[in-house]
């Protein structure tokens, strides 16, 4: 196609982007220049340049919010692909069981946040809680799954996994449908291993769709919220405040936005480094 | 029959897959499953029984109450009525714009197009607190708050429809257009008429997680939604309980995931076939 | 056309296209939930009819069957609801009437988001000197008064008096309490001893406000100035270590429940785990409901008691409370006579709201012998007169009660060390409180 027509294909993007820049980047730009200021919820804004960002930096309340995101990322983002993946190639075919297991599955994510922790508060509390019965049942002490420092965050992860485990799955079902199948039945010729199926045939054509799917899970897990909120406050002793908790916390209940704000660029950067640049690298110039 | 696997090899190698599958499945199941069916169980408890201790009794008693109090709330239907409005408009709009610009980035050339692809991209590292209160002053300053409009616009700005309708259609072979050229079809048309028409599983998957995404959001309807009449089922579901709902309400509280809930159910349950649509006549061979 | 019309009505601007009615309309809005399910409009509640809801939606409606001429809104937003009032404040579409605590008054006041309201209470006939002492000390910034007390609360000692029978600690019906802090781990152990029990049931997962005011009770006991500015709070003192030492002496003797979150502590004491639970005025009717079902631990055998003098020479408690406020809006006069009818009218049934276990902010009725002989109304009434909050200068109440809280926790549960626990609350405290804008 000619560049000259190039300009008119503009047109398919633009309702996208007036909302997008509207809506999502004229918000993200105000926050920048807001983290440059001492402000509250109802104005009084000093211009206070860096300020904002050194104290983040003397703050050990956020310096842990931030040790403690960087770590359930680490820890929530392979589970939740491993596992997804595994059940998009289990359930990747036609029958009531499979339906059924996948509409089950997907059911764990229909539940808003504020449901979910009421759910899972009453598997994981040490008195009468589910897991505490099994516990019980075989004899072993109840773990404090959400007041010990340790278990904590890894009880985080699991709701997580569990919590999460609808749209990768949905994605990676979606993307094993455009395998062609005659790639299969050439495989099937040659008697192929089902697992050298999957490494030489499955894995490559899964690849756009896998990363897609860790870069966006990233950059989702990065802004845990909901769950500490609703189920420890970030407690024990903040060991389970994300930054996003930390951001809430200090721009809604705190009322100092401007501090908020800063945070939240701090977050944003996180976000784009480790979640998006392999992407952006591979879509920009890797192209194959 | 075997799964994405058509390729049947040697009986044994085969046999242990099942075998593997099966425990995997198996697993997943209980693993999933028995959060769900606690909270069932939960929601069908009496609140009494719920306060006092030993809930792991399956005898009973069993009780409709927190149903019915649930149901007695007479706005609750109003609420249902307006996450209904709000998530399909959400999802249509959603899908007409994600679709549109995915088609430009996957399929055309234009202007600027990877560094405003990469601008999108950006987008997915935005979290929402940090731009909520902006939101908020830009519909302040309309005066539109307290409206669908509000409540629907920003779920518009999102930008994981693209990226994934972007991916969707990249991946369609380029043999597809150059037919659909040599007939002279213009660019909307081909879009229109041969590509999106193969892009319906990946449509499908983000018409259901719009609408899971909007019927469960919850912050952006609690400050802009401020009248009874314009809330949200989830955000009118908050404000109906009272302060300590862990200690009076616990029942109605699980009934209530159970009704929120069970719409999205209902809508991925329709969609589904469309994401695993194919599969049948594959297996069929 | 009038299709379009509507439908552009129904999505831009749906609560404009109603209607026109004469009569002034006020929005009130509430916390304390909708259970509009069991109480019938007009009607009495079917269940539960001492709970903050039933009682607050019987009121208001009372409210609009004698006021016909006055047209009621209502919003029931979730608690504690200041995030929706600041995003309505912040869109000029603020309500007429709103719960608020006490304690988050000088928040909104300090940016001119409060209408001063001694006047015109004044002239509806609600003098300021009606209220309690506790309730007028905290709704008073500057010598204005900028909400009508509506109760006072606080936490207290919910006493199992069955397990506490066990233990020997009744004496001629009444529970024995400890007189200092020695006695109270002396006691605590004996009662351990005797019932196989933690004396103490404590929530502690998801807990954003106890420890702070078990603290502020303690330190307000000793005259310490928690406060020495309005921006700076002092609690890493000796007198704040010891209180945080003998909290943590009972968690590390297994003198209390572990692990519970508010709803498993509730639980908890309800099913006889402890003796004593340390939680607000509100679970009174919970607990007298239970202590009427025979068969049950509580049964016959629950009373509840003003934190016991264990530090210092003066009764203790630290108290905050429900008030209306009226945020800073235009009104028409008629808008603003119908507000103050309805403040009139809920100060003069503020009798009939704290049935929910709270305590009076109206002097006349706290010494309503009437009132008095309500359910351990003699126990507690004389908090109503005795009791503070913070200085109403210091802003971020909430949000510093909940930093505190959080070091507490962990300094109680052995997480950290108490004076560094202390010394962490103060830097994150002061550093917002240096910053407020």
């Amino acid at each position: 196609m000619t560049e000259r027509r190039g300009w008119t294909h503009l047109l398919f993007v633009l309702p996208f982007l007036a909302v997008y820049l509207w809506l999502l980047v004229y918000p993200l730009l105000t926050g920048v220049s807001l983290s440059l200021h001492r402000a509250n919820l109802f104005g009084g804004a000093t211009f206070i340049g860096l300020e904002n960002y050194t104290r983040l930096f003397r703050d050990a309340t956020f310096r842990q919010a931030l040790g403690n995101t960087v770590l359930f990322v680490a820890l929530c983002v392979p589970v939740l692909v491993t596992v997804a993946l595994a059940l998009a190639l289990a359930l990747n075919r036609a029958g009531r069981f499979a339906a059924a297991l996948r509409s089950i599955v997907f059911a764990s994510s229909v539940l808003s946040v504020t449901v979910m922790t009421i759910v899972w508060r009453q598997v994981l509390t040490v008195d009468g809680g589910l897991l505490s019965h099994v516990a019980q049942g075989v004899g072993a002490r109840p773990l404090a799954f959400l007041s010990d420092p340790h278990l904590v965050l890894p009880s985080l992860v699991l709701i997580t996994v569990w919590w999460s485990l609808g749209l990768p799955m949905i994605l990676f079902l979606s993307a094993l449908q455009q395998i062609p199948r005659s790639v299969y039945e050439a495989a099937a010729l040659d008697r192929a291993t089902p697992w050298s199926v999957f490494r030489h045939v499955t894995l490559p054509a899964l690849t756009p769709a896998l990363l897609l799917v860790i870069a966006y899970e990233c950059a989702l897990q990065f802004q845990l919220f909901g769950q500490p909120q609703l189920l420890t406050q970030g407690g024990p002793n903040g060991a389970s405040r994300p930054m996003v908790l930390y951001i809430y916390e200090t721009g809604f209940n705190h009322w100092d936005v401007g501090y908020a704000a800063a945070a939240s660029q701090i977050l944003f950067a996180l976000i784009l480094v480790v979640a998006l640049v392999p992407q952006l690298a591979r879509r920009l110039w890797g192209r194959a | 029959m075997s799964a994405v696997a058509i390729a049947p090899i040697n009986t044994r190698g085969r046999q242990t897959w099942a075998w593997l599958r099966l425990a995997f499945c198996a697993s997943m199941l209980a693993f999933v499953l028995l959060p769900l069916l606690w909270a069932v169980y939960l929601s069908f408890r009496p609140n009494v029984e719920l306060m006092r201790h030993a809930p792991l009794k399956l005898t009973g008693p069993y009780t409709l109450d927190n149903y019915i109090e649930l149901f007695r709330n007479a706005t609750l239907f109003r609420w249902f009525f307006n996450s209904m409005v709000v998530s399909g408009a959400s999802v249509a709009g959603v899908l007409v714009l994600s679709s549109l610009a995915g088609f430009a980035f996957g399929r055309l050339q234009f202007p600027g197009r990877n560094w405003l692809y990469a601008l999108v991209l950006m987008g997915l590292a935005i979290p929402d607190q940090s731009v909520i209160l902006t939101r908020h002053q830009i519909f302040s300053d309309l005066h539109w708050h307290n409206s669908y409009l509000a409540l629907i616009l920003p779920g518009l700005s999102a930008p994981l429809g693209v990226f994934l309708m972007t991916e969707a259609f990249r991946a369609l072979p380029k043999s597809l257009e150059d037919a659909a050229r040599l007939d002279g079809a213009s660019t909307f048309s081909t879009f229109w008429h041969i590509l999106l028409p193969q892009t319906v599983p990946a449509l499908a998957s983000l018409a259901i997680y719009t609408f899971l995404l909007s019927w469960n959001d919850y912050w952006w309807p609690l400050i802009s939604a401020t009248r009874p009449a314009m809330f949200t089922l989830t955000e009118g579901m908050a404000a109906a309980q009272s302060n300590y709902i862990e200690v009076t309400g616990m029942g109605v509280l699980t009934a209530q995931a159970v009704v929120a809930g069970l719409p999205v159910l209902i809508i991925y349950i329709l969609f589904q076939k469309h994401i695993v649509g194919a599969v049948t006549g594959m297996v069929k061979l | 056309m009038r299709a379009w019309a509507a439908l552009l009505c129904a999505l831009v601007a749906l609560g404009g296209c109603e209607k026109p009615d004469p009569r002034p309309s006020i929005t009130v809005q509430r916390i304390f939930g909708d259970c509009r399910a069991h109480v019938p409009k007009f009607g009495k509640a079917t269940l539960n009819p001492n709970g903050e809801c039933e009682i607050i939606t019987e009121l208001l409606d009372r409210f609009e069957a004698e006021n016909p001429d006055i047209r009621l809104n209502i919003n029931t937003v979730a608690w504690p609801g200041y995030n929706q009032l600041s995003a309505q404040l912040a869109a000029d579409d603020a309500p007429d009437l709103v719960t608020m605590h006490m304690a988050v008054i000088p928040d909104y006041q300090t940016h001119g988001l409060l209408m001063p309201m001694g006047q015109g209470l004044a002239k509806a006939g609600v003098a300021p000197d009606a209220f309690t002492p506790a309730a007028r000390r905290a709704v008073t910034i500057n010598n204005e008064v900028y909400g009508l007390p509506f109760d006072t609360w606080t936490q207290l000692f919910h006493i199992n008096m069955n397990l506490f029978g066990q233990a020997g600690l009744v004496r001629n019906g009444e529970p024995i309490l400890p007189r200092n802090a020695q006695e109270l781990l002396t006691q605590a152990r004996q009662f351990h001893k005797a019932t196989g029990k933690p004396y103490f049931v404590q929530s502690i997962v998801n807990e954003k406000a106890a420890y702070a005011r078990n603290l502020y009770t303690y330190l307000l006991a000793q005259n310490e100035i928690v406060f020495p500015e309005p921006n700076r709070i002092r609690v890493n003192t000796s007198k704040a270590r010891e209180i945080v030492a003998l909290f943590r002496q009972i968690y590390a003797e297994d003198l209390t429940t572990r692990d519970q979150d508010y709803a498993a502590a509730t639980t908890a004491f309800i099913n006889g785990e402890g003796g004593v639970y340390i939680v607000g005025t509100w679970m009174i009717g919970t607990f007298d409901t239970e202590a009427a079902l025979a068969g049950r631990p509580l049964y016959h055998g629950y009373r509840v008691k003003p934190y016991p003098r264990l530090f210092g020479q003066v009764d203790p408690a630290f108290v905050d409370g429900h008030a209306w406020v009226m945020p800073r809006k235009k009104r028409t006069p008629a808008q603003e006579a119908a507000t103050y009818r309805l403040l009139k009218f809920l100060s003069q049934h503020e009798a009939e709201w704290t049935r929910s276990g709270h305590l009076s902010s109206m002097q006349a009725v706290a010494d309503d012998p009437k009132w008095r002989a309500g359910p351990h109304r003699r126990d507690l009434v004389a908090i109503t007169n005795y009791g503070q909050g913070l200085p109403t200068d210091v802003q971020r109440q909430f949000a510093i009660q909940e930093m505190l809280s959080d070091e507490l926790a962990a300094a109680i549960t052995g997480l950290k060390p108490i004076d560094e626990a202390l010394g962490d609350a103060e830097t994150r405290i002061n550093d917002m409180l240096a910053n407020l804008s």
